[in-house]
């Protein structure tokens, strides 16, 4: 579902190798979590991936489409959701929707049903028709979640998204995740909170200065020479 | 008094950007060229108008000598000056004190209000020397060397032109500290800009008339009667620190002396009655405005049916979105809409009030020539030129990509093409272009009685001209956006592609004028004039066309989020 290949990018002239040489496999049905100390270059992988950054180096799959040559159809199989939810402050919550409805081109029952879903899920419904810039930093969170989850992607992508949720919609997002999951999609999130990488995931990587230090399941991580949990196995590996 | 010092000097790097300046000669050296070129050519804009300005009270000045009264100059500068600091320091004093995103991270420091408000004031008042420098020095410099002053009189002018913003700019503050303690005008910022946007555009207006008029006839004669008049003296009356300033410098010996003292105490002490209001009301208003509004209406059933029935393509969507950025940001409705309707109407207003002023001709008389059958072809070519020029100089398209700031993400996200994406901003770009060709030709029908056959031929030529000027104002965009701004006047007002888009189109336009005129000369029958013209627009359409989607494609896929 995920596929990259010998990827690289750097800042600064090349002085900077945020991204060395990654390579990685994510399968379907598969939740990924993609860990790393702050800098290691996880937002720079991300990006690269739904195609905000181009790499220097190395190729990207996404739901079988190459993101450079296929770039139209790789971006409507993808869910995208940033660090940082950057939106029109000056649109109101059901504009942005309908807006992320038409341009991936939702039907109108499909929205309706997904959008009401979700508005009730996060308790949004309130808010829609309120502008975004009245928003709280959760909130827009939220909408942008719902954003790019309206067409029912394939493939998520999502760079820290438990950040700024509270504890109930935080938690049901992990519900769905995994409930998207076990219809054979897949997701590829960053995340600090190691008890969720813990919990929710089926494989973790580990990335640091640029390059995957570590890869697989909690039982393969632990047989790699880590023990216990997974903070003390991520200490034990980006501290070396 | 340090912790003021260290607010200040933070508060100085800010606003002037002094970090990021030597970020970027340290950093980007790429970009210094840029840089260079803005601050040449805003010398350059700003010296020229600083010249007219001083031949401007030169003439005051003699005309003031002759009647024995020079000092008349001196007033009117003063005058000026402070009364154009204490309105637009109204404005200006609302954004820097109540409206700053600073203001969540100062509130919580240790910090007494006064220090704040006294650090913000202070770099009110240094960008306030920005207008009254070149308002002050040239009429001080012309009446020291014209009445041949000595030493004391630069001293004081020195100590006056560095104070000359503190009494207006209190007396501004404590109207706006008193005001926000009462209203709550931070729940209106939208409307505020609206509002001080539209009264800088009819004072800048009032000031252009005032100074034809001043230019038009004599000088004497015009300075003999402002001197009668009771405007001086009326201003004189209910503002006198103007006056004490004139008494300062034109007064010798102790009586010059004691005005200065005069003009400092009340400076001083209007300083300290401010600083002692805001330690009281500052941020007691500030708080208090600091509630998000929400209207909480749950999307009514009828509603939620109506809009999830309404799916549109992609490049709809966009254009919907577009609109809607549009009009609900004020500073882009006042900067990229308001040219279409005020524009055409300032011509309209000049042509009126510039025909019977000169004498030389009456208002009718140009109209009758308008429309008298040897001039048709260079009236109509001469409004359709106007409706172009009109259309160069609209910013949408060309800050259109600029305005999408730190939200670009979204459109290098979504699975649209760059060639549809940028089709769907040059259609609304041409849809204000539109807007601004009908305005025009409204104008010219009702104002200048055009027959039905010109204006379809203005309207006609009008639009077409203005697509290809539209393509190249979004191309430059689309190849140099400005992505990284933090207040939305930064994307439209100081943004360089609007004055690159300004520049082609005004290049462009004069090499289209000089091609029609040649063929006007050479005596071509109108109709091939105009079918002539109908094609070099098309064939131009063409190529900016191609160019724009091309480029599109590229700079979508270069730039990086």
């Amino acid at each position: 579902m995920i596929e990259l290949k010998n990827l690289s990018k750097s800042y600064n002239k090349g002085q900077v190798r945020a991204v060395d040489n990654l390579s990685l496999h994510v399968k379907p049905g598969e939740i990924f979590g993609f860990l790393g100390p702050n800098g290691a270059g996880k937002t720079t992988t991300i990006k690269m991936m739904v195609g905000l950054l181009n790499p220097d180096e190395g190729s990207i799959s996404i739901n079988g489409f190459n993101t450079k040559t296929q770039s139209i159809q790789a971006k409507s199989s993808i869910g995208y959701v940033p660090d940082n939810p950057d939106i029109y402050d000056r649109l109101t919550g059901i504009e942005y929707l309908h807006f992320m409805a038409d341009v991936y081109r939702v039907s109108p029952d499909d929205r309706q049903k997904r959008i009401k879903d979700f508005l009730e899920m996060f308790e949004l419904s309130d808010a829609a028709s309120d502008l975004i810039k009245s928003y709280s930093h959760g909130m827009k969170q939220k909408l942008v979640v719902t954003g790019a989850l309206i067409h029912n992607p394939a493939v998520w992508i999502l760079d820290e998204p438990m950040v700024g949720l509270d504890p109930k919609s935080a938690h049901l997002l992990k519900e769905y995740m995994r409930k998207h999951c076990e219809q054979g999609n897949t997701v590829f999130f960053s995340t600090h909170i190691l008890e969720v990488a813990e919990k929710l995931c089926d494989r973790i990587g580990i990335i640091n200065k640029g390059k995957l230090i570590a890869i697989g399941t909690m039982a393969e991580l632990r047989q790699g020479g880590g023990t216990g949990s997974l903070e003390t196995i991520f200490l034990e590996l980006t501290e070396a | 008094m340090n912790l003021f010092f260290t607010l200040f000097r933070t508060n100085f790097n800010l606003n002037f950007g002094i970090s990021a300046l030597k970020y970027r000669f340290r950093k980007e050296s790429r970009k210094i060229p840029e840089t260079l070129l803005i601050v040449l050519g805003v010398l350059f804009g700003f010296g020229s108008l600083i010249g007219l300005y001083s031949f401007l009270m030169y003439q005051v000045f003699s005309a003031g000598l002759s009647l024995g009264q020079p000092e008349i100059v001196l007033t009117i500068a003063f005058v000026s000056a402070q009364f154009i600091i204490l309105i637009f320091g109204i404005f200006y004093i609302l954004g820097v004190f109540y409206f700053g995103r600073d203001l969540s991270m100062l509130i919580p420091l240790p910090l007494s209000p006064y220090q704040v408000l006294g650090s913000k004031f202070a770099i009110v008042m240094i960008n306030e020397y920005l207008t009254a420098l070149p308002l002050l020095v040239p009429p001080i410099i012309i009446y020291g060397m014209g009445t041949g002053q000595g030493f004391f009189y630069w001293v004081k002018s020195l100590v006056l032109v560095l104070a000359a913003p503190a009494i207006p700019l209190t007396i501004a503050s404590i109207f706006v500290i008193v005001l926000m303690r009462f209203v709550n005008l931070r729940k209106r910022k939208d409307l505020l800009t609206i509002v001080g946007g539209f009264f800088g555009l009819l004072l800048s207006l009032g000031l252009n008339f005032w100074i034809q008029k001043l230019q038009n006839g004599n000088m004497v004669n015009r300075v003999q009667s402002l001197i009668e008049s009771d405007l001086i003296k009326m201003i004189g009356q209910s503002f006198p620190p103007s006056i004490w300033a004139t008494l300062a410098l034109g007064g010798q010996g102790f009586s010059g002396f004691a005005y200065l003292l005069l003009f400092l105490l009340v400076s001083l002490l209007l300083l300290a009655a401010m600083l002692r209001l805001g330690n009281r009301f500052f941020y007691k208003s500030v708080l208090s405005g600091q509630e998000a509004t929400r209207k909480r209406k749950v999307l009514s059933s009828k509603n939620e049916h109506r809009s999830f029935n309404s799916s549109t393509s992609p490049m709809m969507a966009i254009i919907i979105r577009e609109w809607r950025l549009l009009l609900r940001t004020p500073i882009y409705v006042l900067n990229g809409l308001s040219g279409v309707i005020v524009g055409p109407f300032i011509l309209v207003l000049l042509f009126f009030t510039q025909g019977s002023e000169n004498g030389s001709y009456t208002t009718q008389q140009l109209l009758a020539l308008i429309n008298k059958p040897e001039f048709m072809i260079t009236g109509t070519l001469c409004a359709l030129g106007i409706v172009l020029f009109t259309t160069g100089m609209n910013l949408v398209a060309s800050t259109s990509l600029s305005r999408e700031g730190q939200t670009f993400w979204v459109s290098k996200m979504i699975p649209v093409a760059p060639k549809v994406q940028v089709a769907a901003k040059l259609l609304q770009a041409y849809s204000v272009a539109f807007l601004s060709v009908l305005v025009t030709v409204i104008m010219l029908a009702v104002f200048f009685k055009f027959s039905l056959l010109r204006i379809a031929i203005v309207f006609g030529l009008g639009l077409l001209g203005s697509l290809p000027l539209t393509a190249l104002n979004l191309l430059i965009d689309v190849l140099r956006p400005k992505l990284i701004w933090t207040n939305p006047q930064e994307a439209i007002k100081q943004n360089l592609n609007g004055l690159l888009g300004m520049l082609i189109s005004i290049i462009l336009l004069l090499v289209i004028g000089a091609g029609v005129i040649f063929i006007v000369m050479i005596k071509t029958p109108d109709s091939l004039v105009y079918g002539m013209l109908a094609l070099v627009l098309l064939l131009l359409t063409v190529p900016s066309l191609l160019g724009l989607f091309k480029a599109a494609e590229r700079t979508y896929r270069q730039i990086e989020v």
